[in-house]
């Protein structure tokens, strides 16, 4: 499935409903639920929103992610009050936009080096960035402490997510909602429309005037601004960040919630988290015991299957299913494209 | 009219997908609901519900099954249990204590990372609503479960086999008990070895550079420095590590021996490379952490370790009746091969942990609806005799085991089955996780360069270590 250049209108009623339905979920679902699966699956869908962003509108598959969002979580755990680390008991917010200036900037200047390659090259060149990262952390001791960074301090804004989950999750949901209309509103600028550009033709858009590197590394640097949210709401939800959270095989993981959902729309990215979550959670007791192959302990062989099943069947992940059956629906009737036509021509 | 089509097609798909997770939720819900009532009308006073935390994927996932039998066994033996299957995670059934039902409500699997084991907790905790939990296995993970003992003071944990000092030291969550020593502890009785046996002055140490293995070490360290004992070079090479070449450079000629605490694949590596570097392994000038007897390793290197020392919790040479029963008892439930680990530290660790939680939830008559009475019944509960085979284990004040550790040597195999045997030669008594104050709530945690190696007073057990022969006997 090709990437499509996107011009058309934000799906407004589609949001609404999506939002309107999280924010009832509270009152349907049991705290547990709202923790583990919807609180986890928002952030989750952050982080792979990130790369997304990068993947659907800059062509670049970048598995800096888990890196980039490791850099804003350790900044942010040693920036406030915590057990390990440094712990310099900045103001919470204040350690907020610390982390994610960190973040944005060390995604620049490694955006800078990394957009100079493409393909097969960018896709080593950001998963050597994520290790590089990951054993930073495990060797520095300072500042990733003895077993991590435990007991992290949270805003006061979020109150004491142990004894009421709610705070965190509407916090959670309003900022995974900001980060969705701020990444696809920019992807319809004419930085986001010159960012298309480059990716289907960097030699035309050289051409054109346009200053291909310099657009490839800002668009890595917002994506990591996005990846510094998710990597400190990682750490409100965790409370917790060890070297542990951001090794190679969370990477992996931010891949794969990123394929399953749909790697070519953003929406996919909380798709894909919601059934990562909800596979990661529940396989644990539903998957059969089949000999010693599959059971209950096998959870990443499941993940493993789904993903290949998406890859196989549909390279546009769950969302890109729904594409699928909504063009071969419209090819069986085709008076809906005559009406379209007409209600567009009033 | 095309973009409004395709926006109410997408609400349809998206409202199906919500809807989808809100009736897992349900489920979820109507499911937990279901086995409660059920077994609350078998017993008519409740059910206790006990949560199993251990790893199944990562380094340690090959121990989830012996970890699970330590468990089990307990249960079978002082809890009336039966196995419900071959395999240890299969269950067990009928298991009652001070007349109440026990279930456990499912095997947890992390996979030795903080933040997996924190969600399989709360997977246990919050959604299986079990009472009480039995783990974590791995040092990062049971600092983390500590930490969410302290957050939920309602509830009750009871460590696996973590062996990471600050679960206990630091943390000092008032609900979370740990029924073995920790790292530092299993190195007990090494330093004085080495300096009073063995004459070393000078020793170098090599091992992992993560937090188990700084703990580890910090027990010898703390012990060698203290008699007077100077440690000049610390070696650290990443988890995972495949070649030490350039690890075993490094370790300097002009030291009288070698405290080497790499684990598992790694020190196979390890012995292997060190054996083409240098020719031969000198074990004469070498001791071992707990993994050198680990019988995975005996059996892939073990004749270049034959003249090592290590030290730990168990023995497996032991020739105590209750350690012979402990083993039998293993084995009638599971076989050969499971009871075959039952002196792994990891079997033994779940086996003891257990077996204090079903001696406190005896003591406050299976209630536990005010956990506060079952936490002051275990900080109280001592093991003895088949409860704790390898030696008699009490709670310090941090809830943390005061317990005997086994000096061991590697020696030629003497049973045909050409893998070289452990034999234990020494008891050190009572070892408590302080050393004598190099460890404390206000030292630093073991790390690269903690402890310090400074002369001091030596910990209580050095110069009162037993000695012990279990082959003459």
């Amino acid at each position: 499935m090709n990437p499509t250049v996107s011009t058309g209108r934000l799906a407004w009623p589609v949001l609404a409903v999506v939002v309107l339905l999280a924010a009832l979920a509270p009152l349907i679902v049991e705290d547990f639920f709202l923790n583990v699966i919807l609180t986890k699956a928002l952030w989750l869908g952050v982080a792979a929103a990130s790369l997304i962003f990068l993947a659907a509108y800059g062509g670049m598959v970048s598995l800096a992610q888990v890196g980039l969002y490791g850099v804003a979580g350790m900044t942010y755990a040693n920036l406030v009050l915590a057990d390990g680390g440094s712990a310099a008991a900045w103001n919470p917010w204040l350690a907020l936009i610390g982390a994610l200036v960190v973040a944005t900037l060390v995604g620049l200047g490694f955006g800078w080096i990394a957009a100079r390659s493409e393909g097969i090259y960018f896709l080593m060149i950001t998963l050597a960035f994520s290790v590089l990262v990951f054993y930073f952390f495990s060797q520095v001791t300072t500042l990733s402490g003895f077993g991590g960074v435990n007991n992290v301090q949270l805003p006061g804004l979020l109150g004491s997510p142990e004894e009421d989950p709610l705070p965190r999750y509407f916090v959670t949901l309003v900022v995974a909602v900001g980060v969705f209309l701020l990444l696809s509103g920019l992807s319809r600028t004419a930085f986001g429309l010159g960012l298309q550009g480059v990716r289907d033709e960097p030699a035309r858009m050289r051409a054109l005037g346009f200053d291909v590197t310099l657009h490839r590394t800002l668009a890595f640097g917002i994506a990591a601004f996005i990846a510094g949210v998710a990597g400190v709401l990682s750490v409100w939800y965790n409370r917790r960040i060890t070297p542990g959270s951001i090794n190679l095989a969370q990477t992996i993981d931010i891949l794969i919630i990123a394929v399953i959902g749909g790697l070519y729309r953003l929406e996919g990215a909380w798709v894909g988290a919601l059934a990562y979550a909800l596979i990661d959670n529940y396989s644990r007791e539903w998957v059969p015991e089949v000999g010693s192959v599959l059971g209950p302990a096998r959870f990443n062989t499941l993940i493993g299957v789904v993903f290949l099943v998406i890859v196989l069947l549909s390279p546009g992940g769950i969302v890109g299913i729904w594409d699928g059956v909504r063009a071969s629906l419209r090819e069986r009737r085709p008076s809906i494209r005559g009406g379209g036509a007409s209600v567009e021509g009033t | 009219m095309l973009k409004g089509h395709r926006s109410w097609a997408l609400v349809g798909v998206v409202a199906a997908l919500a809807l989808v997770g809100a009736g897992c939720g349900d489920d979820e819900e109507d499911s937990g609901g279901g086995g409660t009532s059920s077994s609350e009308e078998s017993s008519g006073g409740g059910t206790i519900k006990i949560g199993f935390l251990s790893d199944c994927e990562g380094a340690f996932g090959s121990f989830f099954e012996p970890t699970i039998s330590g468990a089990n066994t307990a249960l079978i033996k002082f809890a009336g249990a039966k196995p419900a299957g071959e395999k240890p995670s299969d269950g067990v059934t009928g298991a009652k204590i001070a007349g109440k039902d026990v279930e456990i409500v499912s095997y947890g699997c992390a996979d030795d990372t903080a933040d997996k084991a924190i969600e399989e907790t709360r997977r246990l905790m919050e959604q299986e609503d079990a009472d009480v939990m039995i783990g974590p296995l791995s040092g990062d993970e049971g600092i983390a479960v500590a930490n969410y003992a302290k957050e939920h003071p309602d509830q009750t944990f009871v460590n696996g086999i973590a062996g990471a000092q600050d679960a206990t030291l630091k943390v000092q969550a008032p609900n979370f008990f740990r029924f073995h020593p920790d790292g530092a502890q299993w190195s007990a009785g090494l330093g004085d070895y080495a300096y009073n046996d063995l004459g070393w002055k000078t020793a170098a140490i090599i091992g992992d550079d993560y937090s188990f293995p700084y703990t580890s070490l910090s027990g010898f360290v703390a012990e060698f420095c203290a008699i007077g004992g100077n440690v000049s070079k610390r070696i650290w090479a990443p988890l995972g590590e495949e070649d030490y070449s350039s690890y075993i450079s490094q370790i300097p000629d002009n030291v009288d021996g070698l405290y080497v605490g790499i684990g598992g694949a790694g020190l196979i590596n390890f012995v292997k490379q060190y054996q083409e570097q240098k020719g031969r392994v000198d074990t004469e000038r070498m001791l071992g952490n707990v993994f050198w007897d680990d019988p995975l390793v005996l059996k892939e290197v073990g004749k270049s370790l034959v003249g090592g020392a290590t030290a730990a919790m168990t023995a497996a040479d032991s020739d105590e009746p209750a350690v012979k029963t402990y083993l039998k008892d293993l084995e009638d439930a599971y076989g050969k091969e499971i009871a075959g680990l039952g002196p792994s530290v990891f079997t033994y660790g779940y086996y003891t942990g257990m077996t204090a939680l079903i001696k406190g939830l005896e003591a406050v008559n299976g209630d536990v609806s005010d956990q506060k009475k079952l936490q002051e019944a275990l900080a109280g509960v001592t093991l003895s005799g088949e409860e704790a085979p390898w030696g008699d284990v009490k709670l310090d004040d941090n809830r943390q085991a005061i317990s005997d550790v086994y000096v061991k040597k590697i020696v030629k195999d003497a049973n045909g089955d050409g893998v070289p045997d452990v034999q234990t030669f020494r008891r050190i008594p009572e070892v408590d996780q302080t050393f004598n104050g190099v460890f404390s709530p206000d030292t630093p945690a073991p790390d690269r360069t903690n402890p310090k190696c400074v002369k001091g007073e030596p910990p209580p057990w050095v110069g009162n270590a037993e000695e012990v022969d279990f082959s003459s006997k």
